[in-house]
């Protein structure tokens, strides 16, 4: 817009031109409106700004909130107008709220929205509630309609077409049964892996359990052709039960006391990382430590007679020369 | 046998209670198969007997072209459940929807249920009271009809129903208008001649996040153990008019949105996150391409520079004492000691 100063007044001029500005102000900030502002031409606008329609700043057209139709008065009429009273007979309706929801109370779990409402997009809790409408109606209903003779009960012999065909009703049939089937098998399926592997585990102790007998009477053979022992008492190994119920007895004290003394020499000197290198020996706390004393080897003045005969000490070779020949 | 048929109660009816006949079902496809199925070893009243059949509603279902499968098994599936109903061949599109009225009229019924597609997508249903009364146009979703195999429930063909409505719906006029459409719509008349005289299904219809649900369940037991028979689906309400199929609107929902907006928004919604990428990336590059600033001198180089204190300068004029290292002491001794 191109203003001309010199045909205006120059009284006129500045105000003329703060409208100018304004209306260019507008026009450039109302940017996406602006088609709508060039219907209304310019002098319009003046005309506006000056009678004070049009406030400075920025003015942006508006559409006017949607209005929705209700007409509660026009309803209520055509209500009026349209209802029949017929007896309950002709329609059969009930209105009532869901019945109550005993199995979901007897779980103790989730408490019903204060105000009735259900959420819709629960599906499960969205179609128990219609359900438990649906029977909340049944429960009222059926004494009515005894009440006024009509019958609920169908007959065993009463055959009449159904809504949907037979033909149908044996195809859901069907599914339903592979549907259990299915899930049959796969319990079945889950079952058997759980038995293999359970088998598995039994049949390797099984295994183990021979190995370690077979080894038990390949040395108690060997130490007797050795010459060791002249017992045969381990022939009959399987048969001794109280003797083998004091070797586990004893099996199972010996596992008592824990980890054999090699191992706990070996956790002591590489256990946790090992002794430290040049830690200190003999410091109080070690110096005070008694307890490696033993006061038996520290006080017995003889030699080695303490364990009392030979148990297992091997004989010289010249008696196990003789021993060889004998046998 | 003809002229007996075309009597409604009255000598026909007395006549047929006297027989015995059994019907198998579906073997048969005769409809009138229905009729005689009243009759048993246990007397049950006939539908009609003498006039009894007072409540002269009958329904007009049929719908617009350019309906899908699902749309036309629900219609099906509804022309089953209500045996007061009618059928009709598929309206054209370029009539407009007072023509349904008419149509009404020819058939001679009072009630319509009028589908109409749009897109091949979008399902919409009037309900009406065809001369005067209010009628109403939902948008239909989630449908589900009776061969679906997950019902499991079957009813009689042509029994009353019974029909449960949420305490909401006397909340609020527009839904107390639409109970009594429903109720008026859905319920089969008392001695209707093609409705069995048994009670064995039950109509619900609840209001859940602003829309109306319908489900249909058999009656088992009497204990009131159900199972759904099907067929299922969701009406979403857009507006209730005065008349049938137009007159002035009496109410408008104002949570309705149009399936076309819905659309319309996701993909907006999709082609603003696009261009928002684009434009990040473009922001990206632009500051990559950037003349960088010149950082090869650190102006904070220089706030820890704590020089150190200066100390006087010592001049040394003599050469510093050799100091004895302890390393050699012990050679040093031993040197002592053999040089003795």
């Amino acid at each position: 817009m191109v203003v001309d100063s010199g045909t205006m007044e120059p009284a006129e001029e500045q105000q003329q031109e703060q409208e100018e500005e304004e209306e260019e102000e507008e026009e450039e900030m109302l940017g996406l409106d602006s088609e709508e502002n060039s219907e209304m031409s310019d002098d319009e606008l003046q005309e506006a700004f000056a009678s004070g329609l049009l406030k400075p700043g920025m003015n942006v057209l508006v559409d006017q909130p949607k209005k929705h139709v209700n007409n509660v008065e026009g309803m209520k009429q055509c209500l009026a107008d349209f209802r029949k009273d017929l007896p309950w007979v002709e329609r059969l309706v009930l209105t009532n709220p869901p019945a109550e929801d005993v199995l979901s109370q007897a779980e103790g779990k989730v408490p019903k929205p204060a105000n009735g409402d259900v959420n819709a997009d629960d599906d499960f809790q969205r179609e128990m509630f219609f359900y438990r409408q649906a029977q909340a109606t049944v429960l009222e209903a059926l004494p009515l309609l005894s009440k006024h003779g009509i019958a609920t009960k169908r007959p065993e012999d009463y055959f009449a077409e159904m809504a949907k065909s037979d033909q149908h009703m044996q195809k859901i049939r069907k599914k339903l049964i592979s549907k259990q089937m299915i899930l049959e098998k796969s319990e079945k399926a889950k079952k058997l892996r759980e038995q293999r592997k359970f088998g598995k585990k039994v049949q390797v102790e099984v295994i183990q359990k021979r190995q370690k007998e077979k080894k038990a009477m390949m040395t108690a053979v060997k130490r007797y052709q050795k010459g060791m022992t002249d017992k045969l008492e381990f022939l009959e190994g399987d048969k001794k039960q109280p003797g083998k119920d004091s070797a586990q007895g004893s099996k199972k004290a010996a596992a008592k006391k824990g980890p054999n003394a090699k191992r706990k020499f070996k956790d002591q000197k590489f256990g946790f990382g090992g002794k430290k290198s040049g830690k200190k020996w003999n410091t109080k706390e070690s110096f005070n430590d008694v307890s490696s004393f033993r006061a038996k080897v520290a006080n017995a003045k003889g030699g080695k007679k303490g364990k009392g005969g030979k148990q297992n000490k091997r004989p010289g070779k010249s008696v196990r020369k003789k021993m060889k020949g004998r046998s | 046998m003809s002229a007996f048929k075309r009597k409604r109660g009255g000598q026909g009816a007395v006549g047929k209670k006297a027989k015995k006949a059994k019907v198998v079902a579906d073997r048969d496809g005769a409809p009138s198969e229905t009729e005689q199925g009243t009759k048993n070893e246990v007397t049950v009243p006939a539908p009609v007997s003498s006039g009894k059949w007072t409540n002269k509603e009958r329904v007009l279902i049929f719908s617009s072209r350019g309906i899908n499968f699902r749309t036309r098994h629900l219609m099906q599936d509804l022309r089953t459940m209500m045996p007061h109903s009618k059928a009709d061949t598929k309206m054209d599109r370029k009539d407009k929807l007072f023509v349904v009225n008419e149509v009404c009229e020819i058939k001679n019924c009072n009630k319509c249920l009028f589908f109409e597609a749009k897109k091949k997508q979008d399902l919409y249903m009037w309900i009406a009271n065809s001369p005067h009364g209010p009628s109403a146009k939902f948008l239909v979703q989630n449908i589900h009809t009776l061969a679906e195999l997950k019902m499991t429930g079957n009813c009689l063909k042509g029994s009353r129903p019974l029909l449960s409505f949420d305490p909401k719906f006397d909340k609020e006029p527009q839904f107390a208008l639409l109970k009594e459409l429903f109720i008026q719509t859905f319920s089969t008349p008392h001695y209707h001649p093609k409705s069995q005289p048994f009670v064995d299904h039950v109509y619900t219809f609840t209001i859940a996040d602003n829309r109306i649900w319908f489900r249909n369940y058999q009656i088992i037991e009497e204990d009131a153990s159900l199972v759904e028979i099907g067929p299922r689906f969701v009406l979403n309400l857009i507006k209730v008019f005065q008349g049938s199929f137009g007159g002035p609107t009496l109410y408008e929902n104002p949570d309705f949105k149009s399936p076309n907006m819905h659309r319309r928004e996701i993909r907006i919604a999709a082609a603003a996150r696009v261009r928002e990428k684009q434009m990040v990336k473009e922001m990206q590059k632009m500051k990559r391409t950037e003349a960088k600033q010149d950082l090869s001198k650190d102006i904070t180089a220089d706030v820890f520079l704590t020089p150190a204190p200066e100390k006087p300068v010592h001049i040394e004029t003599e050469a510093p004492e050799p100091r004895f290292s302890n390393k050699n002491k012990r050679k040093a001794m031993k040197r002592q000691r053999q040089r003795r």
